[in-house]
């Protein structure tokens, strides 16, 4: 038998057979708090005062009303990103084209609009089903392409993000190109083809969309049969064949959802914060989908509270932008190194370690 | 002159199974000695001990005469012990020379690579091997991949060469090239061991034949003096039939295989023009060898592997092309020989993979939401009906002993009608109670009514259960038996010499 523990030193490591999922829970709650620690190494190195850290970080974007009102607006798409990623990973189908599934959705709301499809009281409900429809297709391709030639979706999915976005550039700059200008972006919605307002901040009922949608997956994914099948497919694909799962199926279904949500995604930026169509609609959302599904473990429920905190990052890291001048990219940083950490952790999720006498 | 390798008295054990039961092992200088077995005889534990990969709990080891306490792989190595095992040890992405030059390491890269190419050369002009040293192992042959391994070994100055079944992998041309080889190198002074269960190598190639039997050596003689159906009646034993399990009833034909032609993943077709029938009521047994075809079958008749030809059909309908899930409800139910690549998925609870086929049955809620008290409920029914030890509904599989898994497995397959059930070496690696409680319930599914396809290289456990044998050979039916069987015969067509 092959020893499973290995000796360095006076430090023993072990490999472990099962870990409980409070242990779990609480490796990855230290190695945030560790990234947040780095996080604020680098802001002090930044010359930003280590005192007023605490209120322009957590105050200011949680508990001043303009502040999480910025946070629940960002927070809505985020929820669905991260849930399009969480879903499509759980088939093991690495979605990296959440961006381009994102603009195809807003491409799908858009048309609604540009082509005045239906009666003016549906359009926003047209607008929707519009949005689920451009991100599906969008993510249909990588899927065919992956079913029936094996082609590597990593690959398919990424590069199909530049011609999303090459293709919004290219209709903008001109036949979808507002007349009247001189930017290129379409023209703007009127009042009926947008989400309305809440009435907290610019908070627009595309929330209750996002967290509607993140219950319904939830549904699909821990309770209903498709969830059982796509569990099966994602940890054990000759096995599930064999139990008699439509594998194929399972994964198309799986990975069209996922498409879907991020199309949704773009519904909500598009119909509720830009009401045009932009070729900067979806920047940022795609990467940060994967990095929120990460960190919840492709956990539905971790994905709402996760993509909470990861909104909060952006609206604290603007607040700071703005009361610093600090760059843009600091945000990114702050959240690699945080990745990195989760990511680091997983070691001692597989190993204990432990010190010899 | 002393022995090569002598072995006396060499116990080994297995979680209380002794797979080893004081072998007394001997072999010369110059000569192919061939040790014979069915599998799970004990061939290549025998030779693991040697090889220094399982340490003996008792025996003495002697090479050249000098006694050795082998207490490592590194150490037989460092005596002059190679083995070229049935799996091969190479890394695939790397050249021939890096992967010999991994198993004998120089000091410097440079020079050691340039050294290593000229040994490789060397030896394979030697035995006629046309190896290119600069070539990638996953660009060469398998034949070719087992020459780089006999070079590895070869390389670093093994006298004592052990080859675990080495041919079971080529064709026949290259077998008898490879056998002739093994004389080569025999005959330049080695001492050669070859790990078989192929009655004509030992007949034509060996100088000397070890048959081994349940652990024991039953028999170390000249090739010469004996003949293939000696050899084969020594390698299957002349144990009298146990006829504890009583003949069931057989009824109309449920399954009918004919003309199967299929391949391995590697290209390699293993199922040639198979044809066979089980009807109802009775327990076929499948004999024969292992890698005769007997893994692609049963993944043919589960439906995750489709056939090159042939025709499969289940209660006279054409099931060949059809999905796994429509011949599950057609009553195909199948306890596949490895749980965990398609029986079971260790990742998740007990709950779910015991309930993962019967979702669609009804008693499971909606398609929105599947109903866990249900789930529950039936598990634990299951559990209890089953006898599986340490399992709650939410346990995960991995943590399940192998008994215990393939019990898990039992009461899924077996606990709902079946028209046809495919067990594939439903037994291995349990212990004796779990086995007689998985024949137990193949018995109880066969007096059903069901038909029971029993695939397996455990000679006993066929000739105990099934009610018609056939013997599986180079992919194809070569023989079959009624009861009562034969168990020589059976034997005889299992080493190909029917």
């Amino acid at each position: 038998m092959l020893s499973r523990s290995l000796t360095f030193g006076r430090l023993n490591l072990e490999a472990r057979q099962s870990i409980s999922p409070w242990l779990h829970g609480l490796i990855i709650l230290l190695s945030v708090v560790v990234g947040l620690g780095i996080s604020v190494l680098l802001l002090i190195a930044s010359n930003i005062d280590v005192s007023s850290i605490f209120e322009e970080f957590i105050v200011l974007t949680f508990f001043d009303n303009a502040g999480l009102a910025d946070v629940l607006l960002e927070w809505a798409p985020l929820i669905l990103v991260g849930m399009s990623a969480a879903v499509a990973f759980r088939v093991n189908f690495w979605n990296i084209g959440l961006e381009g599934q994102f603009v195809w959705g807003a491409i799908g709301t858009t048309m609604i609009m540009l082509y005045d499809i239906g009666p003016d009281g549906t359009q926003i409900y047209l607008m929707c089903i519009g949005s689920i429809i451009g991100g599906a297709i969008w993510i249909a391709v990588p899927l065919f392409l992956k079913l029936r030639l094996g082609v590597s979706e990593i690959i398919s999915t990424l590069l199909l993000n530049y011609v999303a976005g090459l293709f919004v550039l290219n209709q903008l700059f001109g036949a979808w190109q507002d007349p009247e200008a001189v930017y290129y972006k379409s023209a703007q919605f009127a009042d009926h083809q947008r989400l309305p307002e809440i009435g907290f901040g610019h908070v627009h009922v595309g929330l209750y969309v996002a967290l509607g949608a993140a219950l319904l997956v939830w549904v699909l994914i821990e309770r209903s049969r498709l969830g059982k099948y796509m569990k099966f497919v994602g940890s054990n694909t000759g096995m599930a064949l064999a139990a008699g799962i439509p594998v194929t199926l399972v994964i198309a279904a799986t990975v069209l959802m996922s498409g879907a949500l991020s199309g949704l995604g773009g519904y909500l930026v598009a119909a509720g914060q830009e009401y045009r169509l932009t070729i900067y609609v979806a920047i940022g959302y795609g990467f940060s989908g994967i990095v929120v599904a990460f960190l919840a473990r492709n956990n539905p429920f971790a994905v709402v509270v996760v993509s909470f905190l990861m909104a909060g990052l952006y609206v604290a890291g603007e607040n700071i932008q703005v009361f610093y001048g600090l760059p843009e990219a600091m945000i990114g940083l702050i959240q690699s190194i945080i990745v990195i950490c989760v990511v680091g952790s997983d070691f001692f999720v597989r190993y204990r370690l432990h010190l010899v006498k | 002159m002393a022995h090569a390798i002598q072995m006396d008295g060499i116990v080994k054990a297995f979680g209380g199974k002794r797979v080893l039961d004081d072998v007394n092992f001997s072999a010369e200088w110059g000569q192919v000695h061939a040790l014979l077995g069915e599998n799970g005889a004990g061939k290549s534990s025998l030779m693991n001990v040697l090889a220094g990969l399982y340490l003996p709990e008792d025996g003495t080891i002697a090479l050249d005469g000098t006694a050795e306490r082998i207490n490592g792989p590194a150490h037989a190595r460092d005596l002059g012990i190679g083995m070229v095992h049935q799996h091969f040890k190479l890394v695939r992405p790397f050249s021939v020379a890096e992967n010999v030059m991994m198993a004998n390491q120089q000091r410097s890269w440079r020079t050691g690579l340039r050294q290593t190419v000229a040994t490789i050369e060397k030896l394979s002009a030697e035995l006629g091997f046309e190896i290119d040293p600069m070539a990638r192992i996953d660009r060469i042959s398998v034949a070719e991949q087992q020459r780089v391994e006999i070079i590895k070994v070869l390389a670093r100055g093994a006298r004592y060469l052990v080859l675990d079944e080495p041919t079971a992998v080529l064709t026949d041309a290259e077998s008898e090239r490879l056998l002739a080889t093994t004389r080569d190198i025999a005959e330049k002074g080695a001492s050669v061991v070859l790990i078989t269960h192929k009655l004509r190598e030992a007949l034509e190639f060996a100088d000397w034949v070890t048959v081994m039997r349940a652990g024991k050596t039953v028999a170390s003689t000249n090739s010469g003096d004996l003949s293939a159906a000696d050899l084969a009646c020594l390698m299957v034993g002349t144990a009298p039939p146990d006829e504890s399990v009583a003949p069931g009833q057989a009824g109309a034909e449920v399954l009918s295989v004919s003309n199967l032609q299929a391949c391995r993943d590697d290209g390699v077709q293993t199922v040639n023009d198979l044809s066979l029938a089980v009807q109802g009521g009775e327990i076929y047994g499948v004999a024969g060898v292992g890698g005769n075809g007997q893994t692609e079958l049963a993944e043919i008749l589960m439906g995750v592997r489709a056939p090159l030809g042939g025709e499969v059909k289940l209660d006279s309908e054409d099931i060949t092309k059809r999905h796994p899930r429509t011949r599950r409800r057609r009553g195909i139910r199948s306890v596949p020989a490895d749980r965990f690549r398609y029986g079971l998925s260790p990742d998740l609870s007990v709950g779910d993979n015991y309930s993962i086929t019967k979702l669609t049955s009804g008693s499971y809620g909606s398609f929105l939401w599947v109903s866990q008290s249900a789930l529950r409920k039936n598990t634990r029914a299951a559990i209890k009906s089953f006898e599986i030890q340490g399992a709650g509904t939410a346990t995960r599989v991995g943590l399940l002993s192998g008994g215990n898994a393939q019990k898990l497995v039992l009461a899924r397959e077996l606990s709902d009608d079946s028209r046809l059930i495919i067990a594939h070496s439903p037994t291995r690696g349990l212990d004796v109670r779990a086995c007689a409680a998985v024949h137990e319930h193949l018995v109880a599914a066969r007096d059903a009514g069901a038909a029971v396809l029993l695939i397996s290289e455990d000679l006993d456990e066929i000739l105990m259960l099934s009610d018609r044998v056939g013997v599986l050979n180079r992919g194809r039916i070569v023989g079959e038996f009624s009861r009562p069987v034969n168990r020589v015969s059976v034997g005889e067509c299992m080493a190909g010499h029917a």
